[in-house]
């Protein structure tokens, strides 16, 4: 592994950039969403209150620690790194510039699968550790969701490598250059890529383990100061994480319609068509979780298992008969 | 006795998503938030902020100290008067503005009209000392 | 999804969410008691509700009240009269006008005043402003509970036109000190019939379209509809007043049934509705608010012209009486008992939520924990007018009051041995 590797997987475009993009997307999340709202959102920190995000973090940094008498020491305080370690690694594999990703392999979508269910795992984890009453519920509810959205989420990624014969997410994007994009082959896988998404995020229709209303903030209510600062921080990386996963499995991730062969500029081209793609699925979101109320546990177990897994069989069984 | 007829509504059909088109109307109307404390805030014309007394128009008359609901006001007296030959102690309210609720009684219950309610509320102070109102005190009568 | 044919793919289950549960307060470990409040994002007033779960489905809930019980009844016993009001609109900041209302009129009833007209209408405009705004608040609240935060706060947001309507009439939006004994303070600003009739217009017009978002809204329909469902026997054996009995289908209201201020020449409707859940108290606080927007556009129109009030004495002769109002919460109930003097010798206060906490409570058995915000909060609850303290050795079977030093020595030595 030579220098320049080592920039590009921590600087440029690997973990600074989709942090950054992570802080960029939450603030986008806030400003639309108060807008639809009618309200104005942040509007201090930095023009139009676009640091905001940073803002709260470091000063989530800086507050006193609280940790809970009966909590398990080790993983409340160490787990949010691992937490934030699971889709930092993920975005390592999604192609920014080119289309190449830093790190390809024939198997990358398998671990995607890894991190997305480490994630989750993680966040179970954490719940557990802080041993209150709001988080050991939330965890009920955690693990329940996610067993009924991982199966239609898993399907739905396939659905696309499928299609491209190919496992790896680069070559899942090299496939769909030309014009070529995935979502017009397998629309349905994503609409339920979508949908699961939001259950992966823990967004409106699908907010139940962090239902503020119910349980407090849910598996993260023991948690302050620089721990808490960590989990906020992964689940806007997780946002982003989702949002470029789908644009480079569905919409061709930096492959454009035009413009895919001029000789100067092809990076900042490549880039542009990235973030113009993670953005648009990034508004989709948050237009689909302003617009909808939470529901209970057991009908979102219902909306998986009776619409959305039979759905993304059947889209699988399309696409293999199609190729 | 007007029923609502629930099954009149769920004739109607469901849909997922229907606020999406008023979601989009308001995203593109100006927000309805106040950019107080960076632009003024408006009041009505009948506001009740903070109290002022015209210490001219007051006679020391008490009545305020008595109908005042949270004991804001106190007659303290500030000398003597005479009137034809008995010698009279003159009193002035004073007011601890710290606890008025701007109800407006006092103002309602002053014959001289001494007493008026402003569209001042700005009130935050760390100086509780700084809300007493003792300007009917120093004028000598 | 209506009762019978169940297709809603969110839903799924046939019937209802409710699931049967063992009666009777079961043995219960501290594992299974899930704490609601006294500090918890749904409730914005500290209330205490021990809820016995099994998995996510609730057996049993006890409420615990008094959290801020504040002593007004007492404290009322030391001020005047006219003082008293001012006091009493403090009980609640939501319906401040119709505590108001009801106290100055039972001693209204004590003295024999004759109101002046134009003084009764001008309280049925306000009384019913103040309506619109509760019951806007507690629309908005249920997007909150469900986590539908853009109904909440568009809801809000036109709940802003009603609460400036209020502050230029009365001179604030909250406590509108606008009562007086014999009538109301001062008379309608100048032309305001002309703000008031378009904000009518504009708050019909928004009212209509949530009331059809609410009935559609997928995801909001399956959290509400077949929720908190309370049947008109189980209601009459409660006793809850207001909307929440009023949406079991039992016409009841206190400004047709025995009527004040000027409800005797502006008739309401009594909007009811049959289904007894969320789902349909949501709808009829719609209609509600459209009644309440129909009756201030007459009483603007029918409005006679003259004085707004009278001299009232200071002192009122010795009796004692009893008035109730239609506050937006439901019946509330005022008892006054004066000596022949400056101030009363006794007021009691049943406010709205004390008749509804029971059902509320007992409503909630058998329902998941995702329920709780939308069943608890069904009944628009005001937990501060509520709150009660009594002190009882339950094994002596004795009861006693303390003051307030004694508390505060209790709290004190509460916290050292705790090492707080
Ligand atoms: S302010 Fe008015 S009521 Fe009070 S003492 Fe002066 S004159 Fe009397
Ligand atoms: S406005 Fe009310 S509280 Fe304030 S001084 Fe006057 S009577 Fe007292």
């Amino acid at each position: 592994m030579d220098a320049l590797e080592v920039v590009e997987i921590l600087v440029f475009p690997g973990l600074t950039f989709f942090v950054w993009l992570a802080f960029v997307f939450e603030w986008l999340d806030r400003k639309t969403t108060a807008r639809m709202q009618g309200r104005i959102g942040p509007m201090l920190a930095g023009p139009r209150g676009i640091l905001q995000p940073v803002a709260d973090f470091f000063k989530l940094t800086s507050k006193e620690e609280i940790v809970p008498q009966f909590s398990d020491k080790l993983v409340f305080e160490w787990g949010p790194p691992f937490f934030f370690a699971a889709p930092a690694i993920g975005t390592i594999f999604i192609p920014v510039v080119g289309l190449n990703a830093i790190v390809s392999s024939p198997y990358d979508l398998l671990f995607i699968l890894f991190v997305l269910a480490f994630s989750t795992l993680m966040a179970g984890m954490l719940g557990y550790a802080s041993a209150g009453r709001f988080s050991t519920i939330s965890i009920g509810r955690l693990v329940l969701q996610y067993a009924s959205f991982e199966i239609p989420l898993l399907l739905a990624i396939v659905s696309p490598a499928v299609a491209a014969g190919n496992l790896s997410i680069s070559g899942i994007v090299q496939a769909q250059s030309n014009f070529h994009w995935f979502v017009f082959v397998v629309p349905i896988g994503f609409a339920v890529f979508i949908v699961s998404s939001l259950a992966e995020l823990e967004k409106p229709p699908f907010d139940i383990p962090d239902a503020k209303t119910e349980i407090a903030a849910g598996w993260m209510t023991e948690f302050s100061a620089r721990p808490l600062a960590y989990v906020k921080l992964t689940e806007s990386l997780s946002y982003v994480f989702l949002s470029a996963l789908a644009a480079s499995l569905f919409l061709g991730g930096t492959a454009g319609p035009v413009l895919t062969n001029v000789t100067i500029l092809q990076d900042g081209i490549y880039l542009a068509y990235f973030l113009i793609k993670v953005f648009a699925i990034g508004f989709a979101i948050f237009a689909i979780k302003t617009a909808l109320a939470r529901v209970r546990i057991n009908q979102a177990a219902n909306l998986f298992w009776t619409v959305l897994t039979p759905l993304s069989l059947l889209q699988l069984g399309i696409v293999i008969l199609l190729r | 006795m007007v029923e609502n007829d629930a099954s009149e509504d769920s004739k109607k059909g469901m849909k997922v998503g229907g606020a999406l088109g008023e979601m989009f109307r308001t995203a593109f109307q100006r927000p309805i938030t106040k950019k107080y404390p960076f632009g003024a805030a408006q009041v009505a014309e009948r506001f009740r902020g903070k109290l002022d007394i015209d210490p001219v128009k007051c006679t020391g008359c008490g009545v305020c100290e008595a109908v005042c609901p949270a004991s804001v006001i106190q007659m303290v007296h500030t000398g003597t008067r005479k009137v034809g030959t008995r010698e009279i102690e003159t009193k002035r309210p004073t007011f601890d503005l710290y606890t008025c609720i701007s109800c407006g009684q006092c103002v309602d219950d002053c014959r001289f009209e001494a007493l008026r309610l402003t569209h001042e509320f700005e009130l935050a102070t760390v100086d509780k000392k700084s809300l007493v109102m003792d300007k009917a005190l120093k004028v000598v009568n | 999804m209506s009762d019978k044919g169940n297709n809603s793919p969110i839903s799924g289950e046939e019937g209802s969410a409710k699931r049967e549960v063992s009666a009777g307060l079961m043995q219960y470990s501290p594992e299974n008691l899930m704490p609601f409040g006294p500090v918890h994002p749904a409730l914005h007033e500290p209330e205490y509700f021990k809820l016995i779960l099994e998995g996510e489905v609730i057996v049993d809930a006890i409420p615990r009240i008094g959290f801020v019980h504040r002593g007004i009844e007492r404290a009322a016993q030391d001020r005047t009269w006219i003082k008293n009001i001012y006091l009493f609109e403090r009980i609640c900041g939501i319906c401040s006008f119709a505590h108001s209302l009801s106290y100055v009129q039972a001693i209204e009833g004590i003295l024999q005043f004759e109101v002046p007209k134009r003084a009764r209408y001008i309280r049925v405009i306000v009384a019913e402003l103040e309506r619109i705004h509760s019951h806007m608040l507690w629309l908005g609240l249920v997007g909150y509970w469900t986590g539908f935060d853009t109904l909440f706060m568009w809801i809000w947001k036109d709940r802003e036109h009603v609460l400036d309507l209020i502050e230029a009439i009365t001179g604030n939006r909250v406590h509108k000190s606008y009562n007086t004994i014999s009538g109301v303070r001062k008379d309608l600003p100048e032309n305001i019939s002309e703000p008031i009739k378009r904000e009518m217009a504009y708050i019909q017009d928004r009212i209509r379209y949530y009331r059809d978002l609410v009935s559609r809204e997928e995801t909001l329909v399956v959290r509400t509809r077949g929720i908190g469902k309370i049947d008109a026997e189980t209601a009459r054996k409660l006793c809850p007043v207001g909307p929440l009995l009023r949406s079991t289908g039992i016409a009841r209201d206190v400004r047709t049934e025995d009527p004040y201020a000027a409800y005797d020449e502006i008739v309401p409707e009594v909007k009811t509705s049959s289904q007894g859940d969320v789902a349909s108290l949501l709808t009829l606080r719609a209609d509600e608010v459209l009644e309440s927007c129909r009756l201030i556009l007459l009483a603007l129109e029918k409005m006679p012209s003259g004085p707004t009030k009278l001299t009232a004495p200071r002192s009122v002769p010795k009796g004692e009486n009893a008035f109730h109002v239609e506050a937006p919460r439901g019946e509330l109930f005022y008892y006054i008992r004066s000596p022949g003097g400056i101030t009363p010798e006794r007021v009691k206060i049943r406010t709205p939520t004390m008749a509804n906490v029971l059902t509320a409570t007992s409503m909630l058995k058998g329902y998941t924990l995702a329920d709780v915000p939308v069943v608890l909060t069904g009944m628009d609850p005001c937990f501060g007018c509520m709150d009660r303290i009594s002190v009882f050795e339950v094994d002596k079977e004795k009861q006693w009051s303390v003051r307030g030093e004694d508390l505060r020595q209790y709290g004190i030595s509460h916290y050292k041995t705790k090492k707080l």
